[in-house]
């Protein structure tokens, strides 16, 4: 966030946030920051012993595979904070995820999977498929008046029921074949830079662009009367009505909006790392979909803030991984996996109740029907 | 409180239901199921043009409902009947077992719904109620006599035990909701990842069958399973069973209906004002009203592991999510959720039968279950489709659906 005009706001949002983000997320990500320098300290002052194995894992590498895995997470969440500041709630942010995972995959696999064309192309087409279901959603709850809550549900399990199907169509069984995923873009000289170079400017071009997008969505919400629109249809839709705003254009841009986020997610998640769709059990996505509803609530719709809480689970899960390889440790991966949900719990416990736009969930009907 | 999250939703949804005729939801929920075939037919069709084998919708739908009663129906001749079928098969065992384990999920969902509540825990209370009651029963029958005396006392305590575990576990988003205001969609969610980890590492640890590879419990005692009587020993069918998930369907009815515990938990949901200068609690509602909802989920874990398995093993199907969807056709309504169940037990004892005879995979019904909630989540649609072609909406429904106070 160096650009220089945005620079003196982005800084006092940062600040605003993290006085109205509560105190519970506070200490959260303070303990963090805390136990990674305390982490680098160890690992400096008494190399080879076994803390320093356990602070050795916290380098440049695991910072890296925590933003590969926060890409779906991240993604998803802020497209459901667009959704939800224009007063729909988008619950089937998880089938929007899964149906574009699968279409990235099954374009590029009907392409031939190997060329880097063919990944581009699978991307967008991942994106066009989320984008394409969100509207359908939309086109239900706004124009049909469906209970949001129901209907989002019917986008999780529509997802859920095609990807597998469609999978044993395509491949005869639930899980795909292999694709190719996208190069890492180096970007010559930045990438020379210690720490954050390898991590920002040699990285896969999903990171980036979630590393973009999250700072777009943080600048448009709050710095356009765009941003504004979206707001006033959540918190006050008859106001923005009387402004002559028409609040039923700008939900359905919310929505779709999301669609196209969750569509950078789950297709970004198979392009950029797993090279292929797995659609056993709960598929690939697995409650990412979820998790990024609960990342929006405890970012209290701030993009930042949401963000950031994304990419903390992400670093419970890279964290749980890493700490399997490590022998000495004795907790069991299952119940170290289960971190990032029991996490949640926690969290909403002692955070509570968000608050959310008021008008969400509730159909606007303006008077002149 | 309870109307601070997410309420509209809910409510409207609610008031829907409860607002309009019966006649009326029976109508939207047969236009739904339409739609939603014909969407699926549509789906299919592509479908077979992307694998290169030509599925024709029609045979397959036939070939569902028909494999799903064992084949009374012979479709490739000129005969009309199936000659040597009896209603007691495989396929018939295999449609009326998932039929019984979807009222037990069913109701669960739907008596959450009723108190205002969206139970999508039903899941994780189903896998820890069939882990506890697997476990419960493999430890306590070598106390207990065998033969009838033993299956008498054996069965209902597992089933209670269940009841327990599940209860408990749905207590768990109740509390969560009632005294810190954390929205039960999401903690639920999070509890059914969270028990099927658990779940897993209990058994995988600590209760696995030595002898066995996978992660499984040892068996429980054939005098605490609930066997087949009529139906076949080996089709995991047991009739007790689905009489008594036709007792608990009537029994939830009536504690709805008929009772000040009823009362309450259908006016907190519908007006939490009214309930609360009724005398009612309204946290305590809450916890209550998830606690039974669970208990009803851990029912059907018990069942699955009594009847179904022989004992709990990782890999739990997700009936917890049927349940919502089972739920959602009938309107909430504990006496729709009957036919709703067998609908979806159909589609599950006809997928076998559309693999093995069309080789079209049993994936399908899970692509027609978000389907039909698609589309019973638009009544306005099909309100409005009957609008156009003459069919006036009765007078509650214009009360119930239409304006909004």
């Amino acid at each position: 966030m160096s650009n220089a005009p945005a620079d003196r706001s982005a800084l006092g949002s940062v600040r605003n946030w993290i006085a109205n983000i509560g105190r519970i997320p506070r200490l959260v990500i303070g303990a963090l920051l805390a136990s990674m320098f305390v982490g680098a300290m160890i690992n400096v002052l008494m190399p080879g012993t076994r803390p320093a194995t356990v602070a050795g894992i916290f380098n440049v590498s695991f910072v890296e595979s925590t933003l590969r895995i926060s890409v779906p997470i991240v993604f998803a969440g802020l497209g459901g904070i667009f959704a939800e500041k224009s007063g729909v709630i988008n619950i089937g942010l998880e089938g929007l995820l899964i149906i574009s995972a699968f279409t990235a995959v099954a374009v590029t696999h009907l392409l031939g999977g190997d060329a880097q064309s063919a990944v581009w192309i699978g991307l967008f087409a991942g994106v066009l498929a989320s984008t394409f279901l969100a509207l359908v959603f939309a086109v239900l709850v706004i124009e049909f008046r469906a209970d949001q809550i129901i209907a989002g549900l019917a986008i999780w399990l529509v997802g859920l029921g095609l990807g597998p199907f469609l999978s044993i169509v395509i491949w005869g069984s639930v899980n795909s074949a292999s694709i190719s995923t996208l190069n890492t873009v180096t970007v010559p000289g930045l990438s020379q830079i210690p720490v954050l170079g390898p991590i920002i400017f040699d990285a896969s071009p999903i990171v980036i662009l979630m590393l973009v997008t999250i700072v777009v969505s943080w600048f448009v919400l709050n710095h356009t009367s765009f941003g504004r629109w979206i707001e006033a249809s959540g918190e006050n839709p008859s106001s923005l009505d009387t402004a002559g705003v028409n609040v039923h254009r700008v939900r359905y841009v919310g929505v779709v909006l999301s669609g196209v986020l969750s569509g950078f997610g789950g297709a970004g998640l198979v392009v950029g790392r797993a090279g292929r769709f797995i659609g056993s059990g709960q598929t690939m996505i697995a409650g990412d979909g979820f998790i990024a509803i609960t990342t929006y609530l405890f970012g209290n719709y701030n993009p930042l803030g949401t963000a950031a809480a994304g990419i903390l689970f992400a670093g419970l899960d890279a964290l749980q991984i890493r700490l399997q390889q490590i022998a000495f440790i004795p907790a069991p991966s299952e119940l170290i996996r289960l971190v990032p949900y029991v996490s949640v719990i926690i969290v909403l416990a002692f955070v509570g109740y968000t608050r959310i736009p008021s008008e969400v969930g509730e159909h606007y009907e303006s008077g002149e029907e | 409180m309870s109307d601070r999250q997410y309420p509209a939703p809910v409510q409207r949804f609610f008031r829907f239901f409860v607002g309009n005729s019966v006649v009326e939801r029976i109508l939207i929920s047969i236009a739904a199921l339409i739609t939603a075939v014909i969407v699926s037919s549509l789906i299919v069709l592509a479908a077979g043009y992307l694998s290169g084998e030509a599925y024709n919708p029609l045979e397959i739908f036939a070939v569902l409902v028909n494999g799903a009663f064992g084949s009374p129906f012979d479709l490739d001749s000129a005969r009309l009947f199936t000659e040597g079928w009896s209603p007691v098969n495989f396929s018939m065992g295999t449609t009326l077992k998932e039929t019984t384990l979807l009222i037990f999920a069913g109701l669960a969902v739907a008596v959450a719904f009723r108190g205002d509540l969206f139970n999508i825990g039903v899941q994780g209370q189903l896998v820890l109620g069939g882990l506890a009651a697997a476990l419960a029963l493999v430890w306590v029958a070598p106390f207990v006599p065998g033969g009838l005396v033993g299956s008498l006392l054996l069965i209902p305590f597992g089933l209670l035990v269940g009841a327990i575990v599940g209860g408990l576990y749905g207590a768990i988003p109740g509390a969560l909701k009632a005294y810190a205001d954390a929205n039960e969609v999401i903690t639920t969610i999070m509890l059914n990842t969270i028990a099927t980890g658990t779940a897993f590492f209990l058994v995988s640890a600590y209760f696995a069958d030595p002898t066995l590879q996978s992660v499984k419990t040892k068996a429980i005692p054939d005098v605490a399973r609930l066997n087949g009587i009529i139906f076949p020993q080996g089709g995991q069918f047991s009739l007790v069973a689905l009489v008594l998930a036709l007792l608990a369907t009537v029994g939830v009815y009536y504690v709805l209906r008929y009772t000040s515990f009823g009362y309450d938990l259908r006016v907190s949901g519908k007006q939490a004002k009214a309930a609360l200068y009724g005398g009612a609690n309204a946290e305590r509602m809450v916890v209550s009203t998830m606690s039974l909802s669970g208990a009803l989920g851990g029912i059907a874990g018990a069942m699955w592991s009594m009847m179904v398995i022989g004992a709990w093993r990782q890999g739990v199907p997700s009936i917890g999510f049927d349940g919502i969807t089972v739920s959602v056709l009938a309107g909430n309504n504990p006496i729709g959720v009957i036919p709703a169940s067998l609908l979806f037990g159909v589609l599950k004892g006809g997928s076998n039968a559309i693999n093995f005879q069309l080789g079209v995979p049993p994936e399908l019904v899970a692509v027609l279950r978000g389907m039909i909630i698609l589309f019973i989540a638009m009544p306005e649609a099909f309100r409005m489709l009957g609008n156009r072609l003459g069919i006036k909406p009765s007078q509650a429904a214009v009360t119930g659906g239409g304006g909004d106070e």
